[in-house]
């Protein structure tokens, strides 16, 4: 019994951690390739040295037509890419401008899903202003979010179950705003405990804030003839990808906004983004695009994100060493148990030899016992585990404390923990193996009983 | 018919500076069919004994011949199957398998010598009515007596059909009854199908129904007694 308990924590714990793991990086893979970089980039093959306006790629059109007779290529958009500072009346920052067309774009990124309800559309309504759509963090930068507690926003913590006492402390905040997120934490901090705000303070945070509808801000650059230029652009709303970095950088406007102010024709673009259909096909198509097109630089998501493209890499190899190191930690255990079964049944295995059992069936009922052991184990473990998965992987687990660390790096830290079936197979043989190694010594002390010896033990 | 025979028989344990003299030239022949008793005081060498001869434990010196086959001379793997074929044993605790049941118990040793399936269950019913206990052939161990525990553990012995039966202290853990069943079930297998018992006692109760007896002390025998009418 301690065997199987001890085999199926280890193995869930193993499954179970190896899930989270690839569930993450799945995540990231599925955000990378659908909200931030789609498969494959064209750009002028020196455009990524110091991105010169000037570089853009020369018959766009004619690419474009090339780019989707390849097969498997389901859709591209063409985008000018423009280094630019983002001003608001209190705060700049240097962003990457990237101006597109929105239809194009939809068909290849879902950034459009990812707006943050209530602060407005992916350029669906008309303007006669310039339109950006930006992304969260960057909002907080530049003090376009700004921070109210009201008493709607009371009665939503209360919902979340956040305890009346930390609420008496928010009521003196209503209706007071803080123009930025340090500003707000700052408050809170000298409002609540130290505990109170570890607890709570993400989620009144995310609570408090609010979208300054209307906001505009400007967005200076160099135009063509590196002449400085820019224009006043109204957010058109807020994104939120749950990646801090790629957030506050890049800002989306149309294609056409950004060429008339920069100057450069409106069939003019920097870079074409490519969606294919199997993401491992990317070096092929873009080989084949490059070949047609020498002054070209043409790179798949794996050398637009090198180390997305190495974890990718090293995630089923770790997992497998992952796994090992679990069951090579549990095969002591077993050892352990079944030296332990071997040493209360002396008596009995004495018996068994006196009366003609021979030294390979004693061997072997030890080998035999202590594999059946581990398979149990091993599976009753894969079935919590696949059950702990499918619980978890339709809600997801939410490892609220660590948003912030997890965001900047990319990933998300609502992770819905996935295992790959394949990975199923991998853990029952490792078992087999543990199973096997780790009976060897007991059933070799089970051999060296001397029958007559061990028929006198109590 | 001679079935075993020993001959100046020693056995000395060493232990560190302590040399002990357990078995101290014992040479005795037993017959088919006899129903000995080994008696003695504890630490006589009754079972040091009854271990060589079941091969269990090998002479210091001497030999011991079963059926003409030198135990001695046989390799561990070959000497655990003679003991298979032609050795019964009954131990003093019982020691049946417990997550087995009493028929199981009893067909497990012709299931090791892979008789087939419907002359092992013949066989065994045979057995485990002949210990009285054809009503009690789906019980497990712990649902026994130790009386019943003990006659499982005969029917075991005779499974493979042996050239004699060793019981060391079969009846030591046994009330008087279950004693009175266990020996009167001995006695009659004995007579009935001629086979050889040999088995070490105190109990008084028991050596008076032996028809031999042979005492040791200090490793030798004292006296061997046949007793012809009983």
């Amino acid at each position: 019994m301690v065997v199987i308990v001890s085999i199926t924590i280890g193995v869930f714990a193993g499954v179970f951690a190896v899930g989270l793991m690839v569930g993450t990086l799945d995540q990231r893979m599925d955000a990378a390739l659908n909200k931030e970089l789609a498969h494959i980039h064209i750009n002028h093959k020196n455009f990524n040295d110091n991105y010169d306006i000037n570089l853009t790629l020369e018959n766009t059109e004619a690419i474009n037509s090339q780019v989707m007779k390849i097969e498997g290529v389901e859709a591209l958009a063409n985008r000018i890419v423009i280094s630019a500072m983002a001003n608001t009346a209190t705060k700049s920052m240097g962003i990457q401008l990237i101006g597109i067309n929105p239809e194009q774009e939809k068909a290849i990124l879902d950034l459009n899903e990812s707006i943050i309800p209530g602060t407005g559309s992916y350029f669906e309504k008309e303007s006669r202003s310039n339109l950006a759509f930006i992304g969260q963090d960057l909002a907080k930068e530049l003090n376009i979010i700004r921070f109210k507690i009201e008493s709607s926003t009371i009665d939503s913590l209360k919902r979340k179950k956040v305890p009346e006492e930390v609420l008496i402390k928010l009521e003196p905040y209503i209706g007071k705003r803080f123009a930025s997120q340090k500003a707000f934490t700052n408050e809170m901090k000298k409002a609540l405990t130290s505990m109170e705000s570890h607890s709570y303070g993400k989620i009144i945070l995310d609570e408090s804030w609010s979208f300054r509808a209307r906001s505009k801000m400007t967005l200076t650059f160099l135009d063509k003839n590196n002449v400085q230029t820019g224009g006043m652009f109204r957010i058109a709303g807020v994104y939120d990808i749950k990646n801090s970095m790629y957030e506050k950088i890049n800002v989306f406007v149309l294609s056409s906004d950004l060429a008339r102010l920069a100057a450069i024709g409106p069939s003019d673009y920097h870079q074409t983004i490519i969606k294919i259909n199997d993401p491992e096909k990317a070096k092929e198509i873009a080989a084949l695009i490059a070949e047609n097109n020498k002054d070209l630089e043409v790179r798949t998501w794996k050398e637009i994100s090198p180390e997305l493209a190495m974890m990718v890499g090293m995630l089923e190899k770790f997992n497998t060493v992952f796994m090992v190191l679990i069951l090579a930690a549990l095969s002591f255990g077993i050892v352990n148990t079944m030296l332990m079964v071997v040493l209360e049944r002396t008596k009995e295995l004495g018996m068994l030899t006196a009366i003609g059992m021979n030294k390979k069936k004693v061997f072997s009922m030890i080998m035999s016992e202590s594999i059946f052991l581990s398979m149990v184990g091993g599976i009753v473990g894969m079935i919590v585990s696949a059950l702990m998965l499918k619980l978890t992987s339709t809600n997801g687990i939410n490892f609220e404390s660590a948003t912030e660390g997890l965001e900047a790096m990319g990933f998300t830290a609502h992770i819905y923990p996935s295992v790959p079936g394949s990975f199923f197979v991998t853990v029952t043989i490792l078992i087999i193996i543990t199973g096997i190694l780790s009976s060897i010594y007991p059933a070799l002390k089970a051999l060296k009983l001397d029958p007559a010896e061990a028929l006198r033990t109590e | 018919m001679k079935v075993l025979e020993l001959n100046n028989v020693h056995k000395i344990y060493n232990s560190s500076e302590v040399k002990v003299h357990a078995v101290n030239g014992i040479s005795i022949d037993f017959e088919q069919g006899e129903f000995t008793a080994i008696v003695g005081p504890s630490g006589s060498g009754k079972t040091t004994l009854l271990n060589m001869i079941g091969g269990l434990d090998n002479p210091t010196e001497g030999q011991i011949l079963v059926d003409k086959t030198n135990l001695s001379t046989l390799k561990s793997s070959k000497l655990i199957d003679f003991r298979m074929k032609n050795i019964g044993f009954v131990f003093q605790s019982y020691n049946l398998i417990p997550v087995l049941t009493a028929k199981e118990n009893v067909e497990f040793i012709m299931n090791l010598q892979k008789w087939p399936k419907k002359e092992r269950q013949e066989r065994t019913l045979e057995l485990l009515n002949a210990v009285g206990l054809g009503d009690r052939i789906n019980s497990r161990p712990s649902k026994l007596s130790g009386g019943q525990q003990q006659r499982v553990a005969v029917a075991r012995a005779l499974a493979s059909k042996p050239k004699f039966i060793l019981a060391d202290e079969p009846t030591a853990n046994l009330d008087s009854k279950s004693t009175e069943t266990l020996i009167e079930i001995m006695e009659t297998l004995n007579k009935e199908e001629n086979i050889t018992f040999i088995f070490s006692t105190h109990d008084a109760r028991v050596v008076k129904r032996a028809r031999r007896v042979v005492t040791i002390e200090d490793g030798k025998i004292l006296t061997d007694e046949r007793i012809e009418k009983r």
